[in-house]
């Protein structure tokens, strides 16, 4: 298996080299959210997932809080921050009910 | 026979629970802000991180749900009303803002999280191994049905600055398009495609520090 590390090594780096780097493949992952990647694109950034996990695990990882976030509203209901304060309450109701004489 | 008794039954408790119809009509406005008045006020807090402002904008959403009363039939629905009445005020807030001054911010995070990337040599711009992102735990789904989880997605995003956070919450969580979110804050594609990358960025490191890396044990 030790005979077989040199050529290992040398496709790991001639991949490397022709893929876009981490941090560019971090930009285009959060791009590829957004809008559909040119297929060149969509090509080098699959060869450089064999190479690299973290890239692999950051696109997935991305790809889940995309999915995520909308669900995020529905639990805001019970987020730990202050309401209204009472008196927030009274003066928004008494503007209400003026407004509302004024209309009828 | 069940057929014929649950009508029934269910009318008669819907007929208990509802007050009379000219009674709801009139105590609208205060029933509203005791219903409403705090989910629409930490919605809006959550936006503007300004409690006076966000007040300010609540009330703006219940005179305006006033006026436009009459075209709205259906009450379970009047949550996801009001909070469309809501949304809409912010992004008059926004276009305004942004008129006032640039909402563009480029200064976070600048660097993009460079300390976690190798600095030279033949893997320059590579993920350094120790620091590069972890395995999550095989399904992360699971953590969405967490209120636990919720509170730590909204710690993070509360890290993000203002006008990031706002760009995020726009595109990511209320799903407005690109464009028409460029054309509201006045920012170029490219800034917004910026802005996008370094909140998803900053974001999912929050997440992975604060929740993932102690689910995965």
């Amino acid at each position: 298996m030790k005979l077989f590390e040199p050529i290992k090594r040398r496709a790991i780096v001639w991949v490397w080299k022709h893929t876009p780097n981490c941090a560019d493949m971090s930009r285009l992952a959060s791009r590829s959210l957004e809008q559909p990647l040119p297929l060149r694109t969509r090509f080098k950034m699959r060869l450089h997932y064999l190479i690299c996990v973290w890239c692999k695990r950051y696109f997935k990882q991305l790809k889940f809080l995309h999915k995520a976030a909308p669900q995020f509203e529905d639990h805001a209901d019970t987020l730990p921050d202050r309401g209204l304060s009472a008196e927030a309450k009274q003066r928004m109701v008494q503007r209400l009910q003026t407004a509302e004489k004024k209309s009828s | 026979m069940d057929t014929e008794s649950k009508p029934a039954g269910g009318e008669s408790s819907l007929a208990a629970a509802a007050p009379p119809l000219p009674t709801v009509k009139l105590s609208d406005p205060e029933r509203w802000v005791e219903q409403h008045g705090d989910y629409l006020f930490r919605y809006a807090l959550s936006r503007l991180r300004d409690p006076a402002r966000a007040e300010d904008m609540v009330q703006e959403t219940f005179l305006a749900a006033l006026k436009g009363g009459e075209s709205f039939e259906g009450r379970s629905a009047e949550k996801s009303w009001l909070v469309g009445i809501l949304k809409n005020k912010l992004c008059d807030y926004y276009r305004k803002a942004s008129r006032e001054t640039s909402f563009t911010d480029m200064e976070f995070y600048s660097g993009e999280e460079s300390d976690r990337f190798i600095p030279d040599g033949l893997f320059k711009d590579g993920w350094i191994h120790e620091l590069g992102p972890l395995e999550w735990p095989s399904d992360p789904g699971a953590s969405l049905d967490s209120q636990e989880f919720w509170k730590t997605f909204h710690d993070c995003s509360s890290k993000l600055p203002k006008n990031v956070a706002a760009v995020f919450s726009l595109r990511e969580v209320d799903g407005v398009e690109s464009k028409e979110i460029c054309a509201m804050l006045n920012i170029s594609e490219n800034n917004l495609w910026v802005m996008l990358h370094r909140a998803l960025m900053a974001l999912r490191r929050c997440l992975e520090t604060n929740w993932f890396r102690n689910e995965g044990g």
